[in-house]
């Protein structure tokens, strides 16, 4: 099963999975999709980061887009609508993707190894990512896609009831429903279950450093390293994703990040030196960097999947630029384990999805007292 | 499956353009399109609709005068066939005072009867129930169908990625349901692209109309219009202008909204915006308002719709003939 078919067809059946109160299925009003969410009140709430300009109309400041929206309308995200001049959220606690997934599945590497992390993501995305996986929920809006009413608390008690330590934002693009997952990051900071937002970092300073106040983890999909490749592959731009890194680190919160390596469109050794290089400089050596493998999807099926041998020569370049964890993706490899970067002992073995911690004592080298950077604890 | 659906959808298209005798889309064979304006105080709306057998009456002569034919029926014969499914593709995103008026539909009702086209073959239709209910329309199936996209099972979006030039998108299931599409925008002035006619009516046929903002939705109306499943199937546009709004569009804006009395049809639909959008800069002139170009809104997306060949735009291309 394709990883957008285990998303868009477990929806639901992964809800009962959860145990989640029978009200959740999909008989309820907010599951039947379609007419629901318009007309259902609990996911409609006023928006975070928009400006009134007059004439019933806004600008949308959340992310660089800056839509400007006149009454009636929507944003590029396709969840965020105009009313007769109040911008809303139309997916407030309405999740249409469920599921428990191991949290190097997001993946974060250096963040409670091993454990799980209660998923959900909501219709929407503010870019058009030509090799999307999931575009049959981020690229419709909500009364396309069957969704259910998951409000913060319940999110939280959710996780808790099945033994995940973090909730993930993920899926789609949690940037467009942003007012839910800060509210689910406020309510699980309170509770012990930190939130992890899973992006592709296009979002304005502003609103990403509120949310470092209380989000847990971030992993930001860099998806090249040109300005042309953001433009015409993802309908978006680099330059704010450069940004919100370098906010991320300033902010002192846990990231990693990811790249998907798609061969003759982002994997030249100049672009991924000057990328490593980048981020070795602005980020630091310790930021863990994924270079994933690419599978033809959506838009993009004429390439075929990326060769590892490509994989592993970002994995090459970017450590000869002095990055001390970079891994393969979306690839069963000896490349996904993470060694010392001190002694060169094993310290967390994986495989697939599945994590075990081998040479780790709290957070340092077993061998050597290396301190490994990550979140390996919970205060 | 998808090889199902694959094979409906050409049967569909096959079926479209086999049972047409005439070209789809008048413009592109480099005679002059012909765009008619009816214009008359009684086509003026009176709580927020129109009368339907003036609007009828006012649809036959307009359709005389853009086929030759000798009388209504002839005429609406010319352009459709009593087997055909059609479909009426409405503007109801403002509500009752600016959505396409039940009168105006029930006259192409009427017209579509009058060629012998049956009642249970006629889809009149838009992105949603709760938009056509709010433009007054009641849902349902007797005798014609009334329903939004949404209505359908699974959100009524067909599952296939259609990419065409610069638009990636999945149409309306409605669209592989019908042989013939007939276009009924209202005449408005749209915040971004600059004028939302008949052209950009189709961002309501597609899942994923916010992503085609960018530019003034310029190239992406043009390059939705060109994809085989419209160009092939529209047929004619018939625009409810008896109220324009000039400005701050695409909502309702009392303000700005003049009580023109027109209804403009036109089998080239790229005519059509063009004539439409040359009235809305007129009253603008007239109401000592910038003109959209010099608002950064010029609505370059007709030009590029003439460029791929979707119709013709521009003085000399384009007979005028306004009816009282």
């Amino acid at each position: 099963m394709t990883r957008r078919c285990f998303v868009a067809e477990g929806t639901l059946a992964a809800c009962a999975c959860c145990a989640l109160p029978a009200a959740h299925g999909s008989g309820s009003p907010a599951a039947r999709g379609a007419a629901g969410i318009q007309g259902d009140a609990r996911h409609v709430r006023e928006a975070l980061h928009y400006e009134r300009i007059g004439e019933r109309k806004v600008i949308c400041r959340l992310c660089p887009h800056e839509c400007r929206i006149a009454d009636l309308e929507r944003g590029t995200c396709g969840v965020r609508e105009n009313r007769g001049g109040t911008y809303y959220t139309l997916v407030y606690g309405n999740p249409c993707s469920v599921h428990v997934d191991p949290v190097e599945k997001k993946p974060l590497y250096h963040y409670l190894p091993g454990t799980r992390a209660f998923s959900l993501a909501t219709a929407g995305c503010n870019f058009v990512c030509r090799f999307c996986q999931n575009w049959e929920i981020s690229q419709k809006r909500p009364e396309q896609v069957k969704s259910i009413d998951l409000p913060p608390p319940a999110v939280i008690s959710a996780a808790a009831r099945n033994g995940c330590r973090t909730v993930a934002h993920t899926y789609t693009e949690p940037v467009v429903f942003y007012e839910y997952m800060r509210d689910c990051a406020i309510e699980g900071r309170r509770r012990g279950i930190p939130s992890l937002m899973i992006s592709n970092g296009y979002i304005q300073k502003k609103p990403l450093r509120e949310l470092c106040r209380v989000i847990g983890g971030v992993k930001i999909d860099l998806k090249a390293f040109t300005e042309s490749f953001y433009r015409d592959m993802c309908a978006g731009t680099l330059r704010p994703v450069l940004d919100a890194l370098v906010v991320l680190k300033e902010e002192g919160v846990w990231f990693e990040i990811v790249v998907l390596i798609i061969p003759s469109l982002n994997d030249g050794e100049t672009e991924i030196d000057r990328m490593t290089r980048w981020i070795h400089r602005e980020l630091g050596a310790d930021v863990p960097v994924h270079f994933s493998r690419y599978y033809p999807t959506f838009m993009l099926k004429n390439i075929p999947p990326t060769p590892p041998s490509l994989l592993r020569r970002a994995r090459r370049i970017a450590r000869e630029n002095g990055l001390k964890y970079v891994y393969v993706g979306n690839l069963l490899s000896e490349e996904a384990n993470t060694f010392c970067p001190s002694c060169g002992a094993l310290l967390i073995a994986r495989y697939g999805h599945s994590a075990s911690i081998e040479g780790m004592k709290k957070d340092t080298c077993r061998a050597c007292g290396e301190k490994i950077p990550g979140v390996f604890h919970l205060e | 499956m998808n090889g199902m659906r694959r094979r409906r959808f050409f049967l569909t298209l096959a079926g479209a353009t086999a049972s047409v005798a005439r070209p789809p889309l008048a413009g592109a064979d480099g005679e002059a399109s012909t765009v008619v304006l009816c214009r008359h105080e009684r086509l003026r709306r009176i709580q927020d609709d129109l009368d339907r057998d003036l609007a009828r009456n006012f649809l036959d002569r307009a359709l005389r005068v853009i086929t030759g034919a000798a009388d209504g029926p002839a005429a609406w014969r010319r352009l459709f066939a009593p087997g055909e499914r059609v479909g009426l593709k409405l503007s109801c995103l403002a509500g009752r005072p600016l959505s396409s008026s039940r009168g105006l539909v029930a006259a192409i009702v009427s017209g579509l009867r009058s060629a012998g086209v049956k009642p249970g073959h006629i889809t009149i239709w838009d992105r949603s129930d709760r938009e056509l209910r709010n433009a007054g329309f009641a849902i349902g199936d007797d005798p014609v169908h009334v329903f939004g996209t949404d209505h359908l099972t699974g959100g009524g979006y067909s599952a296939r990625v259609e990419i065409h030039r610069s638009v990636g998108t999945c149409f309306s299931r409605i669209m592989e349901r019908v042989d013939a599409l007939i276009s009924v925008p209202v005449l408005k002035d749209h915040d971004i692209a600059g004028v939302s006619i008949g052209l950009k009516n189709f961002y309501g046929a597609i899942h994923n109309p916010n992503k085609f903002h960018g530019n003034r939705c310029d190239p992406y109306v043009a390059d939705l219009c060109d994809h085989p499943l419209i160009r092939a199937k529209l047929r004619l546009t018939v625009c409810d202008a008896s109220r324009v709004q000039v400005h701050n569009g695409p909502a309702f804006f009392p303000r700005y909204a003049w009580e023109y009395g027109g209804i403009l049809v036109s089998r080239d639909a790229v005519a059509l915006d063009d004539a439409g959008w040359r009235i809305i800069e007129t009253r603008r002139r007239e109401l000592g308002m910038q003109s959209l170009h010099a608002e950064g809104r010029r609505p370059t997306y007709i030009e590029r719709a003439a460029a791929l060949g979707l119709g013709r735009s521009g003085e000399g291309a384009v007979r005028f003939v306004e009816l009282g």
